[in-house]
């Protein structure tokens, strides 16, 4: 029997939205009532290093070699690293802690998939509300640069829809790593992956600083891409390398996605 | 589990029911010391028992522990001190009369147990009051709220000790500072945690319920203190504006005294003095703060 022919929910009012329309309902409702100050604060982060190390670093390292090999400021420099990271980080931690309490203690999926909802549905609902966040971060980020004097280029204004694109790719993948742990303990195991990644993926210094090997291994990093992408358009230096950037993610979405919606059918309609 | 717990007396008695055992066997045998004495026992030392509680229970976590509080000195010494370093390098050169990487390592000892307190002071505090009310347990028995909370806070700097102790190992493998007077660097580390971590550890005990403010601690209060008290540059390159951050903060202070101790960075003798002083009251201001608040919540 397949899924769609399963008993449908007796007591739905008919006309009642049972899509992802309803997950993302919840979702808002949810800021609404308790979240949004933290949801806002979120906005913040990004601004303090900015603002930190743009400024205080920026003293002491003078001007970097930024995308084709022209010199900006070190400011400029890390800028667009930091909206990637922060499109990241939102992303993938609202996709992995706040989606590992609601599938195992608060059990809010099995309650969701009780109704004509469907995994699909559900994984896109949960998706989409961490890429309202990343949204809201990167329009507010890029007030910010423009205010700084840090946006030199019409393309920067693409950085709001791939930071979009950033955190949907880590988002997707995130929920579906999610699915495979069951205890608190092996959600640290997430830190050691997320921190030593932002450390390295040429964030607050160019990549030529490693030996050619390291090189290789920080490219197959996803933030690597992101920070990439996000420096090209910052400057509105264009090359095929944009291309693979940007097509990195998109595999990485459609993969996430697949994972994460085989995962939680196994899960829960098996 | 057996790797954290393997020793040979766990192995004779099985899982966790030595301690049973042990008072039993004590009971029977007559030598069991009576009521009064170990109500006076627990009043002695009662810190020590609530420490011991305290660290048994972080041992679920020893292992994922362990692995921070080597893999973080590591990456951060690679990334921000030779990565970032080479930056430098090509910048000014060196920084306070060092290569960037002697700079910014006692600073990064200290910001990381800095940052690593919040996380052991805000909702394992809460969880003793609220969710899990461990600390209702002890307060049943011979032990003062005031020790339940110098035990907490106890157990918590032995864990610095060996945190900060695993980082300057570290750090001297990498030549990073030079054996010796270096060795510091660690009761600077522990003492900067405490100045902050005790004041923490009152304001968590003081709170009914968790709303958003461990949330904007840590953004508002631990991050800016990261960010902001030069750690990654000397605090002087900051506009005026931005320097009281590190003015206030306990991270500023414990750095200056870890830099002195790393490669003896000078300053005035009255400031090292300041350094000092404003650590100590501020780890003393949170012990009496969190007694006062321990004592009226677990004895109401």
């Amino acid at each position: 029997m397949s899924v769609h022919e399963q008993q449908r929910p007796v007591l739905a009012e008919p006309g009642a939205r049972s899509s992802v329309i309803s997950v993302l309902e919840r979702g808002f409702s949810v800021i609404r009532n308790q979240n949004w100050m933290i949801l806002v604060s979120g906005f913040f982060e990004p601004v303090f290093y900015l603002l930190a190390m743009g400024v205080g670093m920026g003293m002491l390292v003078g001007e970097v070699s930024g995308p084709g090999g022209r010199g900006i400021t070190y400011a400029a420099f890390i800028a667009p690293a930091l909206l990637a990271t922060s499109a990241m980080n939102g992303a993938f931690y609202d996709s992995t802690w706040n989606v590992f309490f609601k599938l195992r203690f608060a059990k809010l999926y099995e309650a969701m998939l009780q109704t004509s909802l469907s995994p699909w549905n559900v994984a896109l609902g949960e998706i989409l509300m961490a890429l309202f966040r990343g949204f809201l971060y990167a329009l507010g980020f890029l007030g910010v640069l423009a205010v700084m004097g840090l946006v030199t280029s019409w393309w920067a204004l693409a950085m709001v829809p791939v930071a979009v694109l950033i955190a949907f790719g880590f988002a997707a993948l995130g929920m579906g790593v999610t699915s495979f742990l069951t205890r608190f303990q092996q959600m640290d195991l997430l830190n050691f992956v997320m921190l030593p990644m932002f450390l390295f993926s040429a964030t607050l210094y160019p990549i030529t600083v490693y030996p050619e090997a390291v090189q290789w291994l920080v490219m197959v990093l996803p933030l690597w891409h992101a920070v990439e992408l996000m420096r090209q358009l910052s400057v509105g230096y264009l090359t095929w390398a944009t291309l693979v950037h940007v097509g990195y993610f998109v595999a990485m979405t459609a993969a996430g996605l697949w994972l994460t919606t085989t995962r939680l059918r196994a899960l829960f309609l098996r | 589990m057996t790797d954290e717990t393997g020793s040979a007396r766990e192995q004779t008695v099985v899982g966790h029911h030595h301690d049973d055992l042990d008072t039993t066997t004590l009971a029977y045998s007559g030598q069991a010391p009576s009521h009064a004495v170990m109500a006076q026992r627990a009043h002695r030392f009662g810190t020590w028992y609530h420490a011991e509680a305290v660290l048994r229970s972080m041992r679920a976590f020893i292992v994922p522990g362990l692995l921070n509080a080597v893999g973080q000195p590591l990456l951060y010494i690679i990334a921000m001190g030779l990565g970032l370093g080479a930056l430098v390098g090509n910048g000014v050169g060196t920084v306070d009369g060092v290569d960037y990487l002697t700079f910014v390592t006692p600073a990064l000892l200290v910001s990381t147990v800095v940052m690593s307190v919040s996380g052991e002071m805000t909702y394992p505090v809460m969880a003793g009051f609220k969710w899990m009310r461990t600390y209702y347990g002890p307060a049943a028995t011979g032990l003062r709220p005031a020790q339940i909370a110098a035990g907490h806070l106890l157990a918590v700097v032995i864990r610095f000790v060996v945190q900060c102790t695993i980082f300057w190992v570290i750090a001297v493998a990498f030549g990073a500072t030079s054996l010796g007077w270096s060795v510091l660097m660690v009761p600077i580390g522990v003492l900067a945690a405490t100045a902050f971590g005790a004041p923490l550890q009152a304001y968590a005990a003081s709170l009914e319920g968790e709303g958003f403010q461990f949330s904007f601690v840590q953004r508002f209060i631990v991050m800016p203190m990261f960010l902001f008290s030069g750690t990654f540059f000397p605090l002087s390159v900051m506009p005026v504006y931005l320097q009281w951050i590190g003015w206030l903060s306990p991270v500023w202070h414990g750095t200056q005294l870890a830099r002195l101790a790393s490669y003896g960075a000078s300053g005035p003798g009255w400031l090292i003095a300041v350094h000092v002083l404003v650590l100590v009251a501020a780890t003393l201001a949170g012990v009496m703060w969190a007694r006062r608040v321990y004592t009226r919540r677990l004895t109401s």
